[in-house]
């Protein structure tokens, strides 16, 4: 069966249909706020990519996310944000992967991917999110920008002394929490890469 | 657990809004979620709340459907409102202990509501008037003049369709493995997370590989038919821009050129 242009966009069609369904069955971790969930479609995204390719993986992360616009409430902030993290930790793992399919590269990649997952995603918070989130909720109502941002701040600095500003708050509240879950997400990606090998080498 | 997810939220219906372009929808839905966020002094609130409110009359959606749509959010609207009646600083209401609620923070935190509520109602109103097979055609036409740089509307447009239409049997699927595996001694619901996120393992594989097979399965079966790209491909139902969309956008342009300019007088 020779790859053609259809059997493409039938495989990452198909694979993003999975991606979103998994996303339904996701697992929240217990006692982690609900936007923080475990999103276990990556899993899946990951596969596809190391399957077809970078771009592939780039597309699985956003027909999955459009997919997902029709299934929200945020108007499409959260799927950009899931898409920007996702294609951060697929990109780097399947351009390693594709110049040598064996077992050391998808380490390898599985490795990098998710070091540039935890770093893309500490800045987007560091330079968006958490400043976009102030905005939103605080700047209006009496409190002016940086009072607002100090005040989150101090409030999770009564829980951990080493937080003192925004950097040290990603430090020790964004980074440690993306990476557990980046590393739970690599370890089921490296058990089930073992088992499905076979069909994502052809 | 999986049955009770519905494809989309949209309600069948005949109103104006059902029967605007996707595009046009799309579109102006982003611009009103721009304007939530603007959104500052009281009379703002009253004029951008009847807005929304005049657009969910219009709908035709239960009101109930839509208020659906908040009861995820209700955990962080309450935690944030807390804190802002409690950190807000501002004349003192009544305290307890070093805590002290305070007027402004409670202004703040019913503006707060407000404004959430109005974004969910703007967002859903989109999600609950419009199929998701209209709103793939309406973006793979939005996406249509960035073709010149290498954006692949047709296809991206297409596979949106192809995973639509896949994701409830990949639902029913997942399910039946489900079953299968638990018929096996399978327990997916106790122990620690890392024993049943690995419970899923088994789940996992046989869905990826019964995938992909589907997908060469349809592949042949979408060549046989000789699908061969969106050159030259007619459709079943074409989304056109009909004077209906031309008055919905004027409508829009006009609300937020009155509610916006009047900054500018006073």
């Amino acid at each position: 069966m020779e790859n053609t242009k259809t059997r493409y966009i039938a495989k990452v069609a198909i694979l993003s249909a999975l991606a979103t369904v998994i996303m339904f069955i996701e697992t929240p971790i217990p006692f982690m706020p609900p936007f923080l969930k475990l999103d276990l479609s990556e899993l899946i995204v990951m596969l596809g990519a190391f399957a077809l390719g970078p771009l592939a993986g780039v597309l699985i992360e956003l027909v999955k996310n459009l997919v997902h616009v029709a299934f929200t409430i945020t108007g499409g902030i959260g799927e950009l944000a899931n898409f920007i993290v996702g294609c951060a930790y697929v990109v780097p793992a399947a351009i390693i992967y594709s110049r040598n399919k064996n077992i050391k590269t998808a380490i390898i990649g599985l490795i990098a991917g998710s070091i540039s997952m935890v770093v893309v995603a500490a800045f987007m918070n560091y330079l968006v999110l958490i400043p976009l989130y102030v905005k939103i909720f605080a700047e209006q109502f009496g409190t002016t920008f940086d009072k607002s941002l100090q005040s989150i701040v101090q409030t999770s600095a009564q829980k951990n002394s080493g937080i003192i500003d925004l950097k040290t708050l990603i430090l020790f509240g964004v980074i440690p929490f993306n990476a557990i879950k980046v590393v739970i997400i690599s370890l089921l990606t490296f058990i089930t890469y073992k088992k499905v090998s076979p069909i994502l080498k052809v | 657990m999986i049955n009770n997810i519905t494809l989309g939220q949209y309600v069948p219906g005949n109103s104006v809004l059902h029967r605007l372009d996707p595009r046009t929808k799309i579109i102006w839905t982003a611009a009103l979620m721009v304007a939530i966020f603007m959104v500052d002094s009281w009379n703002e609130y009253v004029m951008m709340g009847s807005f929304t409110l005049i657009l969910l009359l219009i709908s035709g959606v239960p009101v109930k459907q839509t208020l659906r749509g908040i009861k995820p959010l209700v955990f962080i609207l309450l935690l944030t409102a807390l804190l802002n009646i409690f950190f807000v600083e501002g004349t003192v209401i009544f305290r307890i202990g070093p805590v002290k609620a305070t007027y402004e923070g409670l202004i703040s935190a019913v503006k707060l509501f407000l404004r959430l509520v109005m974004l969910v109602t703007t967002a859903s109103l989109m999600t609950l008037t419009t199929t998701p097979m209209s709103m793939t055609d309406g973006i793979e036409k939005l996406l249509k003049p960035f073709g010149r740089i290498g954006v692949p509307s047709h296809e991206i447009a297409m596979m949106m369709s192809i995973a639509l239409r896949f994701i409830p049997t990949l639902l029913e699927e997942a399910q039946r493995i489900m079953k299968a595996q638990s018929s096996r001694g399978a327990d997916f619901d106790t122990g620690n997370i890392f024993q049943r996120l690995k419970s899923f393992i088994p789940v996992l594989i046989p869905l990826f590989v019964s995938a992909f097979k589907r997908a060469d399965e349809l592949a042949e079966a979408m060549e046989s038919r000789c699908y061969r790209g969106g050159e030259g491909r007619t459709r079943l139902k074409t989304i056109n821009f009909t004077r209906l969309d031309l008055m919905a956008s004027l409508f829009v342009i006009v609300f937020l050129m009155l509610m916006f300019g009047y900054r500018f007088i006073f």
